[in-house]
């Protein structure tokens, strides 16, 4: 344990006494900070002043479109919803989320977990492969340590980074957000509507929530970034896969959808919102289900990661 | 000797594919001596390291380090082990003091900052160290390469071709280091190169690798010379008075003759020997040169000659 401590160290200091890293971490700061300076500088600030008219004019819209156009199920408990929603807004003045205030601003800063995944994703393809093209693996590997500790380290020093990322976008966002748009409105809840009742729930936790679904993507092909690495020992590889199904891998699953068995499909289950807040991809779906996959998966790229890694010849 | 060896490879053979590439090697190590590992480029020298260090399986065979098989104990076989493994490459973007201290956080004890510097002024390392690797010539990179093996103290230094690209006065260096650290702190040293005069001046035995069979295994001898056998070629006339003279006691050292010379394997003190016998029996001696040691033949042999 202690030795895996050190490994852990090791690793840590060869990824954050590069230029690279830390390039991407001020790039997501840069991020945050821009998304603030264009909402609070180049956005409509009328918007929301009243918002109780527009509000009720969008309940009015709303409820003539569910008279005159029967829609699906799915499209009808999304209207439904929507204006429940909007009422309890207007009785109990709770105004809705709009991005020139601290959690609005919060959430719109939620989807830089994207950028997050891509750099993360860098990381993961360079670091079994980068040894090998530094030549530095061999000097590595001949210490009386065990090769399982060894990608053990590495594998979470790649996690850790994703973390530290994520924690980091969590708090600049926070500070960004209330020295931009202040505190104000900054204990309204977050409204959810749940068997034909509207409830109140925590704001940060559902922030933090937010920032945990986009994560399962992120752990996935973090970790298929990391199995190609050191299958292959190439990181441009493992980075161009991994990015490439990272964009195309849902919309193409969106594709296959109507086949049943889309739904073993990896990017079928990544996405769990679609239990919590919308329509699951294929019918039948469930939120068990998908962790269930996403579990096999896992184990089949950490499981391969691991054999690889310890079994092969190093002759780079 | 009586000595236990420290690594011992027992009948160890590499197949990569269909093709063998180690071929039922078995030779011992022992403390206080350099081994060298001879042989030609693509004989074998790198793949029989990697094994050793338990970087590549092993086929068929076995090897021991003190005791501990590599493949079933590598933990406790590697820790007596420091290596370097073709050109030292190390984190170029980390200062030579940090690429110490990562290997010196995985040593099977604990490493303290008085022995990072100890090393460092061993290798002469001190002005560099805290310079990024990346500035480093390749020089000063094979001395950081030698600090890194030697961080926690190993009782089997392993070295491919450690002076590869050195000037000739670093080459001097590291070959006297490597010589007093062999014989005085009793270490044992394992060290492949192509370059025979190098070899012949560092170690005390020498292994000929060839398609990877071990060929054969030698004492280099004393270093002042005088136990090793020379090929030395004896000018004289008139030959057949020579050929008479030398006949009866040395018959069997005679390796060749032509009109005015006659060739002989002897050993230092014989050269003296002959001469006088020669000159006593009014043979005329014009010259005695040295060809080459029977060890340089062999190698030339091997390697196809010319130099
Ligand atoms: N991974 C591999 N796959 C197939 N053949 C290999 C592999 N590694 C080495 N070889 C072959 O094994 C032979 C020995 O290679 P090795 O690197 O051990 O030679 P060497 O003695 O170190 O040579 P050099 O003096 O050039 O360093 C070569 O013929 C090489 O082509
Ligand atoms: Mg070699």
């Amino acid at each position: 344990m202690a030795k895996l401590l050190k490994l852990i160290q090791n690793e840590n200091m060869k990824l954050y006494k590069r230029l690279g890293t830390w390039i991407m971490i001020g790039i997501i700061i840069i991020a945050v900070l821009g998304i603030g300076v264009f909402s609070k500088f180049f956005m409509d600030s009328g918007e929301n002043t009243n918002w109780q008219q527009r509000l009720e004019a969008e309940n009015l819209q709303l409820e003539r479109q569910l008279e005159e156009s029967p829609f699906q199920s799915a499209g009808e408990a999304y209207v439904t919803k929507q204006i429940a929603i909007n009422n309890y807004r207007i009785d109990q003045d709770i105004p809705p989320l709009h991005s020139q205030s601290l959690w609005g601003f919060m959430i719109d800063t939620t989807n830089l977990t994207g950028i997050i995944a891509l750099f993360a994703i860098v990381i993961a393809g360079g670091m079994v492969a980068s040894e090998f093209s530094w030549g530095t693996i061999k000097l590595l590997l001949i210490r009386p340590v065990s090769r399982t500790k060894i990608i053990l380290s590495k594998y979470i020093t790649t996690i850790l980074f994703a973390l530290f990322s994520m924690v980091s976008l969590f708090l600049f966002s926070f500070l960004i957000g209330s020295v931009f748009f202040g505190l104000e409105g900054a204990e309204d809840p977050y409204l959810v509507y749940n068997e034909g009742e509207v409830r109140e729930r925590n704001m940060i936790s559902h922030i933090i929530g937010l920032i945990g679904f986009n994560s399962v993507d992120l752990l996935m092909m973090v970790t298929l970034a990391f199995m190609i690495s050191t299958v292959f020992r190439s990181s441009s590889l493992a980075i161009g896969v991994s990015i490439f199904l990272l964009f195309t891998g849902p919309q193409v699953t969106q594709l296959l959808s109507s086949y049943d068995w889309a739904k073993y499909v990896l990017f079928a289950n990544t996405n769990l919102q679609q239990y919590t807040n919308g329509t699951p991809l294929v019918e039948g779906m469930t939120m068990t289900f998908s962790i269930i996959v996403l579990l096999v998966y896992f184990i089949l790229f950490t499981l391969t990661t691991w054999v690889v890694f310890k079994k092969r010849d190093v002759a780079a | 000797m009586e000595k236990t060896p420290v690594a011992e490879l027992i009948n160890v053979k590499k197949r990569i594919g269909k093709t063998t590439i180690i071929d039922d090697i078995s030779l011992k190590v022992y403390p206080g001596e350099v081994f060298g590992f001879l042989g030609p480029n693509g004989a074998g020298k790198t793949t029989t390291i990697r094994m050793m260090v338990g970087l590549m399986d092993i086929t068929e065979g076995e090897i021991l380090i003190h005791n501990n098989s590599v493949e079933k104990n590598f933990e406790k076989a590697i820790a007596h082990i420091g290596g370097i493994i073709e050109n030292p490459e190390m984190y170029k973007f980390l200062s030579g003091y940090d690429n110490l201290v990562h290997y010196a956080r995985m040593a099977p004890e604990k490493v303290t900052k008085e022995r990072i510097l100890e090393v460092v002024k061993l290798v002469g390392l001190e002005k560099n160290i805290k310079n990024k690797v990346g500035s480093y010539s390749l020089g000063m990179r094979q001395r950081l390469g030698l600090a890194q093996a030697l961080l926690h103290s190993p009782s089997l230094l392993i070295l491919d071709e450690p002076t590869n690209g050195l000037d000739p006065a670093g080459i001097r260096e590291i070959r006297n280091y490597i010589r007093k650290i062999a014989h005085e702190e009793n270490l044992a040293v394992f060290v492949s190169s192509h370059l025979l005069a190098e070899m012949q001046r560092m170690c005390d035995q020498i292994g000929i690798i060839q398609n990877g069979k071990l060929i054969s295994v030698e004492s280099v001898g004393d270093f002042v010379g005088s136990c090793s056998k020379k090929n030395v070629r004896f000018q004289v006339s008139p030959i057949s008075e020579a050929v008479k003279v030398l006949g009866a006691p040395y018959d069997s050292l005679i390796t060749g003759q032509g009109d005015d010379y006659i060739d002989m394997t002897v050993s230092h003190e014989h050269i003296a020997e002959i001469n006088k016998l020669l000159v006593l029996n009014d043979v005329d001696v014009y010259s005695i040169v040295t060809l080459q040691s029977t060890l340089e033949e062999k190698f030339l042999e091997i390697t196809g000659g010319g130099q």
